[in-house]
């Protein structure tokens, strides 16, 4: 066909323009200490970009705006990174680069595997063999063991995990008729979900709790057939919040926290208060690049990213980057309803529903209003192990977005 | 220098992100566009083997014939395709005697029924490919 795909010349471009504007004003920003190789990067990184989105557009038969989407959101997270620590940017390109070539890979690698759902051990084991690693090799960083250090390379695992456990809970219900047969079969996945839930509690990694338990309820609510248990389980996850608010100190201050952070505005409040501040000074347009000052909140390229590009960007771009993941997620749930191989439906639904879950923590939590719990936003924040596992699961969302010849047994 | 390059593009950065979301949103629109409700179980109507998202202009994923209907770029017809390698009355469909019949109405690029182009009056038959302008429908008779 002649013209195929010509509509999606106008956001492709629109993202390169960006793209290079952005590059163009870091070099104006930081041109008494450029480097030869952080351009080259750049340029190159650019160039992946709008290449994969004119090769995904004759590759896959599948959705196109995911990946469209999701490139905007990195590019918006890599200016902002760049802009607020030049090395951390600089690995941020790499990680993106590395993302976006394991987008293809597992792209092309699930759709030859054709017996992912009957693997429902091989993952159960896969992720308690990596809980275990976390706590016997794991380094406390920040009140919570969440990263591990083989020969150099640290990591989460948890990451990983998160993937791993939607697709077991994808494999348990597309194989449900035949676990419900089986004695207690309805409450495999329920213990499996406790287990791995109190594994988290064990590394005091609340984010990942709340990440964990609403993918869970969530998938559950809308496959489990035993309606009495998922309520059982709601209200466990109500009473056992409240146990935690009790028992722990640290989830109480963080409660705290979010009811009045201007008591504590010198001690544990500070974070929290200077985000607002940011996000404040920025109004609507934003300061400019490189005229604000995101670099008073701690953790900035990370959980507080936002914060930065609202100072920075203005609201407006936080908005836009909040309705980026909703048109993302949406486009999860319309690719889900339209896969017709069970397994595999879940599996999107459960992507989506995690990165829906993941940036509303988050976008919540920097503006106060849920409790603040320091996790990610996918595709934007700096850090390896995020940023690879979430192109891993575009990379599935995108298989599934296909018609897939993968018969229904 | 650099805080003047900055706040100038500061503008510029929201006006293209939100043309991004903008012109991402009218192509899902353009995709939702096209899916009719009706079910189509027990009827006769052409079904579009294209991909919808890769055409630039609207069209339906299934199209139900009547008693006579004409397709073509004029608003006057029963099937309305904007493309513009459609004539303005590009083809007809008719049912004679509970037979489909096909008729290309003189029109500039031709219509195609299965890879052969049309000169005469055809009966269809369930499985037709025909395709017109830079579309390709399936004839489906379920009768």
């Amino acid at each position: 066909m002649f013209s195929k795909g010509i509509n999606y010349k106008v956001p492709r471009n629109l993202l390169f323009i960006f793209e290079m504007i952005a590059l163009f004003l870091m070099f104006m920003y930081y041109k008494n200490s450029l480097d030869r190789s952080t351009i080259i990067y750049g340029l190159s990184l650019i160039f992946i970009v709008y290449i994969s989105n004119f090769l995904l557009l004759k590759i896959t038969t599948g959705d196109n705006y995911i990946f469209l989407i999701v490139t905007m959101l990195s590019s918006i997270g890599i200016i902002m990174i760049y802009r607020i620590n030049p090395q951390q940017g600089f690995k941020q390109i790499v990680w993106i680069g590395l993302g976006i070539v394991l987008f293809f890979a597992t792209y092309f690698m699930i759709k030859k595997i054709k017996s992912l759902k009957s693997w429902f051990i091989y993952y159960f084991f896969a992720s308690i063999a990596l809980f275990g690693m976390t706590l016997l090799l794991g380094e406390r960083f920040k009140g919570a063991i969440n990263w591990i250090s083989i020969g150099g390379i640290t990591f989460q695992p948890t990451e990983v995990i998160k993937i791993l456990t939607i697709f077991l809970i994808a494999s348990y219900y597309a194989n449900y008729d035949k676990f419900k047969e089986k004695k207690w079969g309805n409450y495999y996945l329920v213990g499996i979900m406790y287990l791995f839930i109190f594994f988290l509690f064990l590394q005091r990694d609340l984010g990942s709790v709340l990440i964990f338990s609403s993918l869970f309820l969530a998938l559950q609510y809308i496959y489990h057939e035993d309606r009495k248990l998922v309520l059982l389980n709601f209200a466990v996850l109500i009473l056992s919040s409240i146990l935690g608010y009790i028992i722990f100190p640290h989830v109480r201050i963080r409660f705290e926290i979010w009811i009045n952070p201007w008591e504590h505005i010198d001690t544990t409040g500070y974070q929290i208060t200077q985000s607002l501040f940011a996000i404040a000074e920025g109004g609507f347009f934003g300061t400019g690049l490189g005229l604000g000052h995101p670099d008073f909140i701690p953790e900035v390229s990370k959980d507080f990213i936002f914060s930065a590009i609202c100072e920075e960007m203005g609201i407006l771009t936080g908005i836009g980057i909040i309705m980026l993941f909703l048109i993302l997620v949406y486009r999860g749930f319309k690719i889900s309803i339209n896969q017709k191989n069970k397994f595999f439906r879940i599996v999107a639904l459960g992507i989506s529903i995690l990165f829906g879950i993941q940036s509303f923590i988050i976008f919540g939590g920097v503006v106060k209003m849920i409790p603040l719990t320091g996790i990610t936003i996918p595709f934007v924040s700096y850090g390896g192990s995020s940023m690879l596992s979430s192109f891993i699961a575009l990379g599935i969302l995108q298989v599934a977005s296909e018609e897939l010849d993968i018969e229904e047994v | 220098m650099f805080n003047i390059l900055s706040i100038v593009f500061k503008y510029i950065f929201i006006i293209i992100i939100y043309l991004f979301i903008f012109s991402i949103i009218r192509l899902i629109y353009l995709d939702i566009k096209g899916i009719s409700p009706i079910t189509l179980n027990d009827s006769t109507y052409l079904k579009l083997i294209n991909r919808k998202e890769t055409l630039p202009f609207k069209v339906k994923e299934y199209y139900p014939l009547g008693e006579e209907v004409f397709l073509g770029r004029g608003n006057d017809n029963e099937i309305v395709i904007k493309d513009p390698y459609i004539s303005k009355k590009h083809l007809r469909i008719v049912k004679d005697e509970g037979n489909y019949f096909l008729q290309d109405l003189n029109s500039a690029n031709g219509t195609y029924l299965n890879g052969q182009r049309l000169m005469d009056v055809v009966k269809l038959k369930n499985g037709d490919r025909i395709s017109v302008g830079q579309i390709e429908f399936l004839f489906v008779n379920n009768e």
